[in-house]
């Protein structure tokens, strides 16, 4: 099917148009988006996380039960956080995902459970994400990217990296795993006609990565920032913090 | 603050037992996506909307601007899943060539693509009937109900209540931050945010601390109880919610 040159130019700059607009913006799988298979694998895959998650919380509580209350004041924190605005360096503007604030701070094993409350309500208050498609989002939101953010802190402070460029790289990267497992997740779920997996995968990668990335550094600035702040302001407040796991707060200066 | 919350709580379905609403949406939802069905997926809207809007008195203008919100995703995804890449233009139905290869759309992936687009809807227009009809204190009483771990509820309650402290607070600084031109450049814009995202965390902390000691002082052991609503149930909507997704099953079973 052979299309004059003025078609295929006049269709080029149609598809940019409509691209154009469009900030993935809270990049979480809409409901009814995925498959009922999908959803069943992606939920079953997270359960044991939350349980970790549950049970760790238990044992912290037992142990303090103030902070039974500041974990639902977190939850609550990256709630508000993920509603707001973040300046991107593209000059949009998206949410930032908080996720590795969180797993810097409290651990990745915390983060599975609050970030399942956080991504629940945000289905229901917010409309983002959904019901069938919470166990995706938990995988990818609240499983993978604390999981990565968390390592790579550890990682860049065990081979004596400074504590900006640990914040900043955990951050950074955490959020970009989150969003390489969401497109993951969406081409399994829909591998492509002509090339299946692989080349559905590309597809996805190489439209959500060109609005990923600059979010992605954006994420880790700001995480930054916010760690210097809160170190500056609230290190006498947030003695407290002291009991979540190694790597977390006391380590920040 | 948040507008579903609000129309929730002035639902006129809002009394009725959340158990059966989570169990209507839910079930409908399950059907369409399972069903997977362009006329399951149209019928699914219109019901739920019927409802949300007939029965819940949901504006029409609400329901219909809550699609909007997650049209950026769908479209882009939906665009992704349309749009393939091929060495052969043969097997598309119109493309455009790019160094070598061609890109455009097949017969078979535009169908795709729109099937999905209205399940995505009809299953988001489920998750609004919830959403818009039950306020979270009523989903929460159910998930107690219905044996969900007790940690995990009573930390959902806790959240719930406090991220409306947060937003107030966040939505105060925001005001005066943006009247001290806070966010009129992209470098002040980080370091704007910065400031508000660690004032808010140092507030929260404090927050939580003294919450915690008034609880304490009033004899919290670890458990907050409230009492529940009494809450109507009807016969007449259970059996409309099972005819109408028995119809639903129905239909698609014969359409496969």
């Amino acid at each position: 099917m052979d299309l004059s040159k003025r078609v295929q130019l006049f269709l080029c700059i149609s598809v940019l148009v409509l691209l154009i607009p469009l900030k993935a913006d809270a990049m979480h799988i809409m409901e009814g988006f995925l498959p009922p298979m999908w959803c069943l694998v992606w939920g079953l895959l997270t359960l044991p996380f939350v349980v970790i998650g549950l049970k760790s919380i238990k044992r912290i509580i037992a142990e303090n039960p103030r902070l039974k209350i500041l974990l639902a004041m977190a939850g609550a924190f990256a709630f508000v956080l993920s509603a707001l605005k973040l300046p991107s360096v593209t000059g949009s503007c998206s949410h930032p995902t908080g996720v590795g604030f969180g797993a810097i701070l409290f651990g990745p094993t915390v983060m599975s459970v609050l970030g399942l409350i956080v991504l629940l309500f945000q289905s229901l208050l917010l409309a983002h994400g959904g019901l069938t498609t919470l166990g995706a989002n938990t995988f990818s939101m609240a499983v993978v990217g604390p999981l990565v953010a968390y390592g790579v802190f550890v990682l860049v402070r065990k081979m004596r990296g400074s504590q900006s460029m640990a914040i900043f790289l955990g951050a950074a990267l955490g959020d970009l795993l989150t969003y390489m497992t969401t497109s993951v997740q969406l081409a399994l779920a829909f591998p492509a006609e002509i090339g299946g997996f692989a080349a559905s995968m590309a597809k996805f990668m190489g439209i959500f990565a060109v609005t990923q990335i600059p979010l992605a550094v954006s994420e880790g600035i700001l995480t930054v920032l916010i760690f210097n702040a809160i170190a500056a302001y609230g290190k006498d407040e947030l003695k407290l913090l002291k009991f979540f796991p190694e790597g977390g707060m006391n380590h920040v200066k | 603050m948040i507008s579903i919350d609000s129309v929730a709580y002035m639902s006129k379905l809002k009394k009725m037992e959340p158990r059966q609403k989570l169990a209507f949406a839910l079930v409908t939802l399950g059907t369409c996506i399972w069903a997977d069905y362009v006329i399951v997926s149209v019928a699914v809207i219109f019901i739920m909307g019927f409802t949300t809007v007939c029965r819940g008195g949901v504006p029409l203008r609400t329901f219909l601007r809550l699609f909007t919100v997650p049209m950026s995703f769908l479209l882009l995804s939906v665009i992704t899943i349309a749009v393939n890449v091929s060495e052969l233009p043969e097997l598309l139905l119109i493309s455009i060539p790019l160094s070598g290869k061609w890109i455009g759309v097949t017969r078979h992936g535009l169908h795709e693509a729109a099937g999905l687009f209205l399940k995505a809807l009809g299953a988001v227009s489920c998750l609004y009937f919830l959403s818009l009809n039950t306020p979270m204190v009523d989903v929460l009483a159910a998930l107690r109900k219905l044996k969900a771990p007790k940690l995990l509820v009573e930390l959902m309650g806790l959240v719930y209540r406090f991220i409306f402290v947060l937003l107030e607070t966040s939505n105060t600084i925001i005001t005066a931050q943006n009247a001290r031109l806070g966010y009129t450049r992209l470098s002040t814009g980080y370091h704007a945010l910065g400031m508000l995202a660690s004032s808010l965390f140092i507030r929260t902390y404090k927050r939580s601390d003294e919450l915690y000691t008034a609880l304490e002082s009033r004899g919290y052991d670890g458990e907050l109880n409230v009492l529940e609503e009494p809450y109507d149930s009807s016969l007449t909507g259970c059996a409309a919610a099972a005819a109408v997704n028995t119809v639903l099953i129905l239909a698609s079973i014969y359409l496969k």
